[in-house]
């Protein structure tokens, strides 16, 4: 094989990199890329946002009086939480601290699940007075003309970013599973930085969506 | 060529964003209860929202010790978000107003 | 990236002419085709697949241009024209031109290119083969049920009431703009991290840059035309309403969203035609390519600038006076890289010994065409100029001049010159220029009264009109019959030299000079049997080409021969 300067016991390594250092800079590229492509998915719907709040200012500041506040901001909080405890169970894998790699997984798990749960309670709260997206919209306590349209980006917002942070919680289990088989080291651990990456993303873009819907005055 | 050349990141760095994000948190939430004139209130949100965002992207996830060509990615979605925008305002935000050359 | 310098010493790989064994034998049966991870099968499974489609995309234009021989009916009604169109246009845009040179030929020579094994992420881009076959099985689906009649363009609102199947095929649409994303991210890690030793940015092939710079756009613009076509699926089912004016949104807004992605994509479709270009007219004038550094830079300004002009296609649709002016202004900037290359590529020939081989005459055709296409794409910019031509058969004509005269020409082209790398068996020389000559004539009668009628009023996506048009229909009729017979020679022809056994292509008939060149025909299973070393410019056709066949010494598995000692540090970045 043309390995040029194969490292003994490298094997991690496909066959059509030259090393190991060139696999992990690949695949982090390649998430960066990725993670570029979620800017401009979820840029979309900012797109509608901002061109809706800005012909409807007042709708958006009426609607956004319908959401709570508190659920926002602890689902903030829990989200800043759960990017903490990934950030750390890389650092575990880094330092070969497997039952900490677990550990950290198993944390951020829940704290994703704790952020899906606080989000039926908002959907089903709303769901009960007729807030529904788009015609499935009832509800007649804003008096409005365009009233459905901020509610109809809010589900399209958040509803995006739950399916994202459902696939995170499957990439997770997924790690922690390869974890439990003992697969990530300090020499290899490739798919737990980069499903890092992804979950900060989820972070980052709820980092946005907190105030923007939450918190109009 | 081994991985001992990663960068771990230094516990106090992780801890310390993740404080810094929480009192931005704070920050932001109490800001909406201050009452700030139109349009500095959606700027201070926005303000605070990219502090944060910057912390997430520089410490957790790694830019300031990483390859530059990633930070140069995050940077081109962005700028590439607000070419969208931008030039989208252009047209939303003139809808009514017939262009000053052909009055 | 790896900045650490290694010290190896490289010698001269003599290639091996007509292997025993090569990636084509090197296993079989239809599970070492789908589930391969090679970049070369793959490759040639996306080729099969998007001559497939130009094949079913062909026919519906056949039908399209006979039911106007009449005035009137012909042989379909109305609502059938208005599916076939709509599916003629879906079927070329996403399922045949977006993938063609970039899924087809990229991936099956941009590793080569490199002297890389694979692309970066080689299960990956199976991956990406199979969203893209799962994505044109909807397709297939909503032609089954009566296919769509919104055009390609799905605007709405009429997307969103009409009863035709759109859901399934915008999600199916949705679905390939994922293979697409796939592909675009694998090959810009792959241009940044696999290039073969001592290749620098300024030693890429300009077939690499324009992969670079159209993966470029394939990334930043793909999600956003993701998100337009679930948020109409959204409408239709749930009927979210955010382009809908009675729930309070904007049809405007998705035409904005819309063409934020295919402006952008039309330069998905034509920078790798313009790769492919670069690389056949310097190799066939036999001279290094003129203003390397301006071919390659005007790529990207091309995929930055394409971002910026999108309004073009709305001057009508009631966006603001000023954004119509803007964009009317930024769209004439897009013309000046265009124009760059133009100039370029003649400047290669000037005074080049050129051979007018198959690949250089349909480069040619391209030139010719091309250019009529994007001066009209200038036409069209013009604001006032705009309003009178907008919707009429002026504008068919424009993009059929750049996407069939531009990139189908040019994917022809490169068919041609590659045949032999791929394949390697050679052509009929004899037949394939007739073939060319045919399609030629054949895409100029078609289209060129196209644009007359245009200009004096014939609108588009109508199927009646007044007879005052009906000599130019019929004209272009008859020359759809003519490009139809082209393209059954070709397909005769390369069928042929598949099967017969005499013609079998040297590694490099052409006397190029860039990497893939330097592989065997059809090239080993991982493509070198060594680890290439690049020392000069592709296209630097004064050095003896010994000296682009380098490889790290002992990096093979090979037998051995003459040592051309060297020591040369590998650096990449
Ligand atoms: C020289 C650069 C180009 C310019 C300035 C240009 C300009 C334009 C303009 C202004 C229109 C809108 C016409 C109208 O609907 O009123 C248009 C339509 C179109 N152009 Fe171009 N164009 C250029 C190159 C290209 C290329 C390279 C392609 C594809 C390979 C392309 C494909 C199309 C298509 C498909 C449409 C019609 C879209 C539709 O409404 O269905 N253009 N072009
Ligand atoms: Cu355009």
């Amino acid at each position: 094989m043309a390995n040029i300067n194969a490292t003994p016991g490298e094997s991690h390594l496909a066959h059509h990199f030259v090393d190991s250092e060139q696999q992990f800079d690949s695949s982090k590229l390649g998430m960066w890329i990725f993670l570029v492509t979620e800017v401009l998915f979820f840029g979309g719907l900012f797109v509608a946002y901002i061109v809706y709040r800005s012909w409807n200012p007042e709708l958006f500041y009426m609607s956004a009086k319908e959401l709570s506040t508190i659920m926002g901001a602890i689902n903030t909080v829990v989200l800043i939480g759960s990017s903490l405890t990934i950030a750390l169970a890389v650092r575990a894998a880094q330092l070969n601290q497997q039952a900490n790699i677990s550990r950290y997984l198993i944390a951020t798990i829940l704290l994703a699940c704790v952020f899906l749960v606080i989000k039926y309670f908002e959907y089903t709260s709303k769901f009960a007075v007729g807030i529904l997206p788009g015609e499935l919209y009832t509800y007649t306590g804003i008096d409005h003309p365009g009233a459905p349209i901020f509610f109809s980006i809010y589900y399209m917002m958040t509803g995006l970013h739950g399916i994202h942070v459902i696939i995170g919680i499957g990439l997770m289990v997924y790690l922690l599973v390869k974890t439990r088989q003992g697969s990530y080291n300090a020499a290899y651990f490739t798919p737990v930085e980069i499903t890092a990456l992804y979950w900060h993303l989820v972070d980052l873009i709820w980092i946005f969506l907190f105030p923007l819907l939450y918190l109009i005055e | 060529m081994s991985s001992h050349e990663h960068h771990v990141i230094d516990l106090k760095y992780l801890l310390g964003a993740a404080a810094g994000l929480i009192i931005l948190t704070i920050l932001t939430v109490g800001a909406s209860y201050v009452e700030i004139p139109r349009p500095f209130d959606l700027l201070t949100a926005m303000a605070l929202a990219f502090g944060k965002a910057t912390l997430v992207a520089a410490v957790f996830m790694g830019l300031i010790w990483d390859k530059k060509i990633n930070t140069m990615a995050l940077l081109f979605s962005l700028l590439f978000f607000f070419l969208m925008i931008g030039i989208t305002l252009l047209d939303t935000l003139f809808r009514d107003r017939p262009f000053w050359i052909y009055n | 990236m790896s900045a650490a310098t290694k010290d190896f010493k490289i010698r001269e790989f003599p290639v091996e002419e007509n292997p025993k064994e090569h990636y084509l034998n090197a296993a079989s049966g239809l599970k070492s085709w789908l589930f391969t991870v090679d970049h070369k099968r793959i490759g040639l499974m996306y080729l099969a697949s998007i001559i497939f489609f130009f094949f079913v995309g062909g026919l519906l234009a056949l039908a399209l241009r006979l039911e106007l021989w009449e005035p009137a009916r012909t042989f379909m009604d109305a609502d059938t024209y208005n599916r076939v169109f709509t599916l003629h246009g879906a079927v070329m845009v996403f399922l045949f031109i977006i993938p063609s040179i970039p899924a087809a030929l990229g991936n099956f020579f941009l590793p080569m290119m490199l002297g890389a094994k694979d692309v970066a992420f080689p299960k990956l881009n199976l991956l990406s083969f199979w969203i893209y076959s799962f994505g044109a099985l909807f397709t297939l689906y909503s032609i089954a049920h009566g296919g769509v009649d919104t055009g390609w363009t799905f605007y709405t609102p009429y997307s969103t009431s009409t009863g035709t199947a759109v859901i399934s095929m915008t999600l199916g649409v949705f679905i390939m703009g994922f293979s697409s994303i796939l592909t675009g991210i694998n090959f810009i890690v792959t241009v940044h991290k696999m290039r073969a030793p001592g290749q620098t940015w300024g030693k890429l092939p300009l077939f690499i840059w324009s992969l670079y710079a159209t993966a470029i756009i394939q990334v930043l613009a793909t999600p956003v035309l993701a998100i337009t076509l679930l948020l109409l699926i959204m409408e239709r089912t749930l009927g979210v309403g955010i382009f809908d004016p009675a729930l309070g949104g904007d049809p405007v807004l998705y035409q904005h969203f819309f063409w934020f992605y295919s402006h952008p994509a039309v330069y998905i479709m034509i920078v790798p035609a313009f790769g492919i270009i670069s690389e056949i007219i310097s190799t066939f004038s036999k001279k290094t390519i003129f203003g390397y550094w301006l071919i390659a830079l005007s790529s990207l300004a091309i995929a930055f600038t394409g971002f910026l002009v999108w309004g073009h296609h709305m001057f009508v649709s009631g966006q603001s006076e000023l954004s119509t002016i803007i964009f009317s202004f930024l769209t004439f900037f897009v013309g000046i890289p265009t124009g760059i290359k133009i100039l370029n590529w003649v400047a290669t020939m000037y005074k080049g010994s050129i051979d007018m081989k198959t690949p250089m005459l349909y480069a040619m055709m391209f030139l010719f065409l091309f250019s009529i296409g994007g001066f009209t794409g200038i036409m069209l910019g013009a604001l006032s100029v705009n309003v009178h031509l907008h919707d009429t058969y002026y504008v068919v004509a424009h993009f059929h001049y750049v996407m069939m005269g531009g990139t189908v020409f040019a994917f022809l082209a490169g068919i041609h010159y590659w045949w032999p790398k791929m394949t390697g068996k050679m052509y009929n020389e004899l037949w394939a220029k007739i073939a060319s000559v045919v399609l030629f004539i054949g895409f100029n009668v078609t289209f060129l009264p196209q644009f007359v009628m245009g200009s004096q009023g014939m609108p588009r996506r109508y199927y009646s009109y007044i007879e005052q048009f009906q000599t130019l229909h019929q004209t272009s009729t008859v020359g759809s019959w003519v490009l139809g017979l082209g393209f059954i020679i070709v397909g005769i022809y390369l069928t042929i030299s598949l099967f017969s056994k005499a013609n079998k292509a040297s590694s490099n008939p052409w006397g190029a000079r860039a990497l893939e060149w330097m592989s065997s025909s059809p090239p080993p299973h991982h493509n070198f049997n060594h680890t290439p070393v690049v020392l000069h410019n592709p296209y630097d056709f004064h050095k003896p080409i010994s000296e682009f066949r380098l490889g790290i010494d002992g990096s093979d598995n090979h037998h051995e021969h003459t040592e051309v000692a060297q020591t040369q540090p590998a650096e990449k970045s």
